[in-house]
């Protein structure tokens, strides 16, 4: 008969037989296999027999379920296939007889993806670290600091530099803008710059600012070393790490 | 500069209950909406709380003050101080109402709050509830999301596109109510006539895209049938969860003559409501 056996890293944590009834896995005790994860759902997956051949399903766990490396939502499994959730996986030994085939007349319940949930500190870390080992670009996923500044070129303004650490930083004559300008005929808003979560965004104000010499049309990113002109004043916008 | 808003929030298309929560205090010139999360009807019990601290704190109804967490920085006014308090002071009070009553476990809100002295806007938030901020036609965001996803693409792992379409948009990493202490994000900023200030839960943003929100609020000059037109659109778009949006115009102070003219013509100027 083909066994499930549940491991954490090397140790086993419960071994299961395969016969008629599919096994369950998830969080909540019900199941035939608890992984206690809160990074796991209450109904994670399943694992049953279709057809003579051994299925494992995913129940639209939020973090999914995956086969030797792979995400799957439903696959056929072999022996000595690996089935990993969470932290937790799943050995499959089919070396015994197969068993009875399992209609899946039994509809499991869909558990609710749309729920908000909140993830606590230790959930947080393991979440970022799963996602940064599934996702692209993970050269950059360190997280590291890093801080934009507006150094002036030329124009008159109250200072020499500006960290920008606010959502939006205002250049203009405003006592309370960011950057300020001072002169007559300076607008109170002449532009600003909006942090967004994946960049820098220079938006026009009063007056339309010009990146590189370029008027802008919309909102522009902003790229290091970029070169922002509005009201006479040139800015050199810098991300220090 | 007059301040004009008004307010709408509604079920949507595919939820039983509206666990949002919204109140405009019109004296105060304060603004703050909460999205309530956990089973039964008890997300709708930390959205009530969330938003009901919050307004009685600065109303100085509630006038124990939790000390200041260390981020709070030198040089904000009291009015951003006391906004920071009653968000610790709702995550407290919902904590405990959590801790104390076991139907209650696990539940939690949102909140975002904006406060308006003359030129001076203070916001708070917790969550992925929004604040933006719409000048010189451009629709700026105000806060930044406390989501898995968001976190990602500022670690540069998702990009903002592929974040709009992920699974796992529904996981924060804050909110209220959820743990003993919470980490409230607080800002100050400076306003302009003309400008446009929108409070909204996830139930809008996820279903409108940010586009579609500035040209409505670009083309819609009353603010209540703003909210509501926004409102419509997420129902239109499917849906999907309970939408609350608030909309403040900022309108340049009209003096003499034409003052009088539209003296009592405010209408529906602001409407208090609530899951």
């Amino acid at each position: 008969m083909a066994k499930l056996t549940l491991m954490f890293e090397e140790k086993t944590v419960k071994e299961v037989s395969l016969s008629g009834k599919p096994v369950g896995i998830g969080r909540s005790p019900d199941n035939d296999l608890t992984v206690d994860n809160l990074a796991v759902s209450n109904y994670h997956a399943r694992v049953y027999v279709d057809s003579g051949k051994m299925v494992v399903e995913d129940l639209k766990s939020l973090n999914g379920t995956f086969v030797n490396e792979m995400r799957v939502e439903r696959a056929t499994l072999k022996h000595g296939d690996s089935i990993h959730i969470g932290k937790h996986h799943i050995k499959v030994d089919a070396t015994g007889e197969a068993p009875a085939s399992y209609g899946s007349e039994r509809k499991a319940a869909t558990p609710k993806i749309n729920e908000t949930m909140v993830l606590d500190t230790k959930m947080r870390r393991e979440m970022m670290q799963q996602a940064a080992a599934l996702g692209e670009r993970t050269q950059l996923a360190a997280g590291r600091l890093r801080v934009p500044t507006l150094v002036v070129l030329g124009g008159k303004t109250d200072r020499q530099e500006y960290t920008l650490t606010s959502k939006l930083t205002v250049i203009g004559k405003s006592h309370l803008a960011t950057v300020r300008l001072s002169g007559w005929f300076k607008p109170k808003m002449a532009a600003q710059i909006n942090k967004q979560d994946d960049g820098y965004y220079l938006g026009a104000g009063d007056k339309v600012p010009s990146v590189n010499g370029v008027p802008i049309q919309g909102p522009v990113q902003l790229k290091d070393g970029d070169q922002v002109e509005v009201c006479g004043v040139r800015l050199n916008f810098i991300v220090r790490e | 500069m007059r301040i004009v808003s008004g307010g709408q929030s509604d079920v949507g298309q595919q939820r039983a209950n509206n666990e949002d929560c919204f109140r405009i205090v019109q004296p105060l010139n304060l603004f703050v909406i909460s999205d309530g999360m956990g089973g039964e009807a008890h997300g709708e019990i930390a959205s009530a709380m969330a938003v009901e601290t919050v307004v009685n704190t600065c109303m100085g109804e509630q006038t124990r003050t939790i000390a200041a967490p260390a981020e709070t920085q030198a040089g904000w006014s009291d009015k951003t101080r006391r906004l920071l308090d009653a968000a610790q002071l709702a995550n407290k009070n919902i904590y405990d109402s959590a801790e104390a009553d076991p139907q209650q476990q696990g539940m939690g809100a949102t909140l975002a709050a904006a406060w308006i002295n003359e030129e001076k806007l203070s916001v708070v938030h917790v969550g992925d509830s929004r604040i933006y901020l719409l000048r010189s036609g451009v629709l700026q965001q105000l806060t930044s999301d406390h989501s898995l996803v968001a976190e990602q693409v500022r670690r540069g792992i998702l990009t903002a596109a592929e974040a709009e379409h992920s699974e796992l948009q529904s996981v924060l990493l804050r909110a209220l109510g959820t743990q003993p202490d919470v980490e409230v994000d607080a800002e100050e900023h400076i306003l302009f006539p003309g400008d446009i200030l929108l409070l909204c839960t996830d139930g809008l943003t996820r279903m409108v895209a940010d586009k579609e929100i500035a040209a409505l609020l670009r083309s819609e000059s009353d603010s209540a049938r703003a909210a509501e037109k926004l409102v419509a659109l997420a129902n239109e778009n499917g849906g999907a969860d309970n939408v609350t949006v608030v909309v403040v115009h900022m309108e340049p102070k009209e003096s003499g003559f034409l003052s009088w003219l539209r003296h009592g013509a405010q209408k529906n100027a602001g409407k208090n409501g609530s899951a």
